[in-house]
Parts: C-alpha cells; structure tokens; sequence
C-alpha cells in the first residue's frame, strides 16, 4: 500500500502551528460576525416583501388585457392605497435595494464552476445569479422611466396605458421588456425554491425535486401572465391609446370597457 | 504472470498488459510557493489500473515522455478502496477519489490529466493541505463529548431508526471533495462547507452528542457558516459516499433558525 510517496517535504505543510495564517480557505469563524443575518433577511426580503410585489405587479398589469380604461382603473386603485408612498418605500424599494445590493455581493463571493461541473443544480446556481443581475439592471431603468421621469402616473393614472404603450412600440424595449419578464420569473420561481430548501422546508431530496416541479410551474405561469399583458399594450386592439383619461372615463371604462383608441381619434 | 489465490481459492484476475499506451499529465510543484508546471509519462496500459497504480509506475520509472529524468510524484493515498479519504485530486479537471479513478474509464483519446485539488494549498505536486476541514470539525466540536473524571457508566440505547438516521452521515471520509467542488468554498467567503454541516448533524442526533447542539449551531451562525451554502447541489453529487449532504444542509440550516429565533427572546 502506497502511503504519502516518497521525496521529501522540504517546507512544513502550513504556517498555522507557527502561529501565522493559514493558506487558502480560512476555517469557520464560528459565533462571529452578522453574516447570517444579513443572508437571511436576503434570503426572506426576496419573498416576502419583494417576490409578493412582483406577483402583484405582473397580475395587475394583466388589466391592461381589458383595455386603457381598466388598466387606469388598476393604476388609480393602488395609489389611492392609504399610506402609499409609505408602503411604496417600505415594502418596494428599501426591500429591494437591500436584496439587490446583498444580491450582487454575493454574486462577487461565488466562483461559478459550471464548466468543470455542468450539473443541474449547478446551471440553476449560475443562472439565479446571472437573472437576478438582468433584473437589477432592468429594474433600474424601468423605475427611472416609468416610476420617477415623465408623465407622474400615481397623479394621473388615466396616462397609464399610454406611457406603457409608447415604450412598449420600440422593438428593442419591446425585447428588453421580454427577457427582463423571463429572468425576474426565473430567479422568483428559483428563489422561492432555495427559500424552501435553505430554511429547511424542503429538506427531503423527494420533497426538494417535487417542489421544484411546483415552483417551475407556478413561474412558467407568471411569466405568461407577465408576457400576456405586454402583448396587450401593442397588440392591434388598443393601438393608439389616448395619453390621459379623465376620471369619469377611467370610472366608466372599469364598467364597459370601450375601444378607448377610437374615443381618442373621434 | 500467475494468477493469485483467496484463502478460499477462488482465483483473483490479475491485471494483464492491453499492449496499448496512455499519457498521463500531471500539475506539480516542487514545493507550496513554487511555480507549478506540467510533466507528462506515456504509460503502458494494462486492465484495471487506477491513477494511483500510474504513480506507483511513475515512481518506479520517473522519465518524462521527452526522456528527462525527474523526481517521483507526491501524493496522498493508503487504502485504494475508496474510504480513507487521502487521495481526492482533480482528475481530467474533476474532483474524485484517485484510487477509484480507472484509466480505462477516465482516459479521454489516451490521455489522464492529473492536478492537485483546488481550494488547498500545495505541500508538493498533488500533495494538498487539507487542515481547514479538521479546524472545521473542531469548530462545531464534532464529537461526542466523553471525557471526565469519572465513569459515566455505559452509554444510551441507540434505536435502529436513530441508527439509520446517522449511518450515512457517518459514512464521510474527510475527502474534502464536496468542498472543492462546492461554488461558495471559496477564500471570499470561506464557507465551512458541506462535510462539516454533515457531521454536527450527525452528532447533534446522537443521544450524548447532542448536548453540544445548541453550541454547534452558535457556530454555524457565525462568518463562513451555513448560510454560505447556495445550494448548486454539486456537493452530493459528487461526494464518493453518497452522504445526503443537501438534506443535512436544509435540516440544520432550519435548526439553526430556529436558534436563532430562540436567541431573539430568550438571551
């Protein structure tokens, strides 16, 4: 039996019994630092607040299927919500630029090393960080050009549609918008999976691939539902949606949804 | 070349020489800050060699393929079966277990690459030093806390269920393979990595063990800890033995959050 070959060491093998520091990977600092804090927090704002938003935002642009009139009717109920700037900040953006910040930190600390190991489990690892950095980037101009420039959409919601609808008709936002729908619904699908297994939810590796199952559809159909609404702002039925409703046709609209596009070139 | 006999006297196939020849390349360096380099040896083939018998060969005829003589290879091994842990090593970019490593099986167009692991630093060629998982397991004091001055008379009884429960996690070899293929072991964040969370599972289970519990998951909150983990996965899928290291993984990452919370209202 060969035991450690032959030649000798000339170098004792670590600087750790010398008292220096140890080469490589440090050992556990164990009952030290808030690290396990700040990932669970991580790991939970991507949930609960953020992931309950996003279900929120993709199945209330799906409104927009009903036409201009209802959509606006969506936009005016959520911002006639009580305290809404407050749950705005509290339960959307603080949240999410918390998530988005730990978020890519811990992309920086991962060493993805797919191509030595092109596993399953390893394409979902790489694919959680890769998706999460398109939505970041996504997110950062979505909320720029619809959120905080342009037409102010919490005071005139009837512009809702309209301000959608223009962005929507340039090919490139139109392609931006797609692949920023599938990357979000990946990484909420994905996430919602890694919650359950983390949190010791799933714990059993049946319970694990069976989950994975649910969380793989319920994110296909979100995605759908998502991918559905945009089509609705370019779609032929509601071309050249008017640039603002007043209130009485918002209220209307929500009643007998009318082709808005001719009420605009009447 | 004769065949050998069992005490039983069934006969055992010896390995016999294909007439074929391989290459194996093999990263070296000659000592932990050397500059590492690549030395390849074309190898006769004979069946059912592994990348250990290929060293051993090496050892016996150290010659380079361009004829340059040179020193033996370095490298860890003792029981060739796959459950001391010794000899784990990159083989054609992969972590595995040398000794299990058939060359037949993992030749890719007649040639083995051989490195040393990754994430551990090089005492010489594919010799690594793998102290962090020991400085790990004593983290999380994986043992069984015995010691005293007195008899503490025989142990508790042990279910078969209990047993079931912990024989596969008892089943790790200290290879550090799930390490080394795990995303997140890394000298960034200095995850503890899976074979540790592996063995404070199994002696938080054990009757006497779990008096250390509460302590071990203190530790495992701490820097590096099991929130590192992100859950790729590949540290079961390549671990030799199987261990369920994803199920240990999730079981005590919820029992360190339940700690947690416990600490919250009652510290």
């Amino acid at each position: 039996m060969a035991t450690t070959v032959s030649t000798p060491v000339s170098a004792p093998p670590t600087g750790a019994r010398k008292g220096t520091r140890h080469k490589g990977v440090q050992p556990l600092r164990a009952g030290q630092g808030h690290s396990f804090l700040l990932r669970r927090l991580h790991s939970l704002t991507g949930i609960v607040p953020i992931g309950a938003f996003l279900i929120e935002h993709i199945v209330s642009n799906f409104e927009a299927l009903k036409g201009p009139a209802a959509y606006a009717a969506q936009v005016k109920f959520l911002n006639a919500l009580p305290f809404v700037r407050v749950l705005e900040w509290a339960f959307i953006f603080l949240p999410l630029i918390y998530h988005a910040g730990y978020g890519m930190y811990i992309w920086l600390r991962g060493k993805s090393n797919v191509i030595y190991y092109p596993w399953a489990g390893n394409w979902l690892y790489t694919a959680q960080r890769w998706t999460g950095g398109i939505a970041l980037a996504y997110i950062i101009q979505h909320v720029w050009r619809q959120r905080f420039s342009g037409v102010n959409l919490p005071d005139h919601p009837g512009a809702a549609f309209h301000k959608v609808q223009m962005e929507l008709l340039h090919p490139w936002m139109f392609a931006i918008y797609a692949i920023a729908m599938i990357a979000t619904c990946y990484h909420f699908a994905y996430g919602v999976w890694l919650f359950c297994a983390k949190w010791g939810i799933t714990s059993g590796e049946r319970a694990r691939r069976g989950f994975g199952w649910v969380c793989g559809v319920a994110g296909l159909l979100l995605c759908t539902i998502g991918l559905a609404s945009m089509w609705a702002f370019v779609s032929p039925k509601y071309r050249n949606a008017p640039a603002d409703l007043t209130p009485a046709q918002i209220t209307e609209g929500t009643q007998a949804p009318a082709p808005i596009g001719q009420a605009h070139t009447r | 070349m004769q065949a050998a006999e069992t005490l039983t006297g069934a006969a055992i196939p010896l390995s016999k020489p294909t007439g074929k020849t391989y290459r194996i390349e093999i990263k070296r360096q000659a000592s932990p800050d050397a500059e590492p380099h690549w030395d390849k040896f074309d190898l006769p083939q004979r069946t059912g060699m592994n990348v250990i018998s290929a060293m051993m060969e090496i050892a016996g005829n150290p010659v380079t393929t361009d004829g340059r003589a040179t020193t033996p290879i370095a490298y860890d091994a003792n029981c060739l079966e796959e459950v001391c842990g010794s000899c784990a090593m990159r083989i054609n970019g992969k972590a595995r277990m040398a000794c299990s490593a058939l060359i037949d099986k993992v030749q890719e167009n007649g040639v083995v690459r051989v490195e040393p692991l990754s994430k551990m630093p090089v005492i010489r060629d594919l010799s690594v030093d793998r102290s962090v998982l020991f400085e790990n397991l004593k983290r999380v004091q994986a043992w069984v806390p015995l010691d005293g001055s007195y008899d503490l008379g025989s142990g508790p009884r042990i279910t078969p269920q209990q047993q079931e429960e912990a024989y596969p996690l008892s089943r790790c070899i200290s290879c550090t393979i799930c390490m080394e293929v795990c995303p997140q072991f890394n000298e960034e964040t200095n995850f503890v990595g899976a074979a540790t969370i592996a063995q404070a599972k199994l002696f938080n289970e054990h009757p006497t063990g779990k008096v250390l519990k509460t302590e071990r998951l203190h530790a495992l909150m701490g820097d590096g800890g099991i929130h590192e983990c992100g859950f790729s996965g590949n540290c079961v899928t390549a671990c030799p033995k199987m261990l369920p290291l994803t199920r240990a993984i999730s079981e005590v990452s919820r029992d360190v959050m339940i700690q947690a919370a416990k600490d919250i209202f009652t510290r």
